[in-house]
């Protein structure tokens, strides 16, 4: 449990950082970059047995990502 | 482990200073929208630290709020920059016109077979896989009509527990079928956004 925490939390601050300041300051990168912390959550849940959460996060997670890329679509890549 | 713990609380509040920093600084609105993801994933975060049974039960109502919200937000930006329609033809994908009716199928018998959660999570995957691929079109009278009873149902469901809790099993089952009906005419609102017309 206290591996998959840990490795958790640390793939969260990375993300966090990572989608806070981007290198390239472009929207496609912030959205990519939102994956990361998203992981890191994803191996918290683990860490504590939060298998309904996980599972619905993941879904959820799929319906926000289409959301973002359709407004990406029509704003048109900056 | 307490200590770990504490550690694990301070980095989730400390990335929560970081992620609030950047919204702060930022002057684009749709880079402020993609930070507000962020920022409900630390809320998240925050949520999962609970570490029981109660943090199941609040991350769910978390994640539906927060979607219902982000897809508020982007309907506002949208109206607000004026970008009703995409300027090129809509992607067409063959395999959503060939598979849908074998693969949902699949789907969804290995799921009754699965049986439990995560059984009934496959056949559900299988149903919206089938209804993603159908055209757009909606009826927006038939929708609320059907949310309409089945809030009534619902309501009806709970007057069954109160008044004849001997019949809790027709009660957990009207119930059930009624949240299912609204979470359907929620989920068909979620396909009239790629532009699907009121008939």
């Amino acid at each position: 449990m206290n591996a998959e925490f840990i490795l958790g939390l640390a793939v969260l601050a990375i993300g966090v950082l990572a989608v806070a300041f981007p290198r390239d300051r472009s929207y496609l990168t912030r959205l990519i970059n939102l994956e990361i912390p998203a992981f890191g959550l994803l191996l918290i849940m683990l860490s504590f047995d939060e298998m309904l959460a996980l599972l619905t996060f993941i879904a959820v997670t799929g319906i926000s990502t289409f959301v973002l890329v359709r407004i990406l679509e029509r704003r048109g890549p900056v | 482990m307490d200590a770990v713990y504490i550690a694990g609380l301070g980095i989730a509040f400390l990335s929560v200073i970081v992620a609030f920093y950047a919204i702060l600084r930022e002057q684009d609105d749709l880079h402020r929208i993609l930070l507000t993801d962020l920022a409900e994933i630390l809320a998240l975060v925050l949520i999962a630290l609970v570490a029981t049974d109660l943090a199941e039960a609040l991350i769910l109502p978390g994640l539906v709020v927060g979607i219902s919200e982000l897809m508020a937000i982007s309907e506002v930006f949208l109206v607000k920059e004026s970008l009703s329609r995409p300027r090129y033809s809509p992607l067409s994908i063959e395999v959503m016109d060939s598979a849908p009716a074998i693969m949902s199928l699949a789907l969804v018998l290995y799921g009754i077979v699965l049986s439990g959660f995560s059984g009934g999570a496959l056949a559900g995957v299988g149903a919206i896989f089938y209804f993603m691929c159908r055209g757009h079109d909606e009826r927006f009278a038939v929708i609320e009509t059907a949310s309409g009873y089945a809030w009534a149902l619902w309501i009806f469901a709970f007057f069954i527990f109160m008044v004849l809790p001997e019949y809790w099993l027709f009660g957990v089952m009207t119930a059930g079928g009624a949240i299912l009906l609204k979470v359907t005419g929620k989920m068909s609102l979620v396909g009239t956004m790629r532009g699907g017309h009121n008939e």
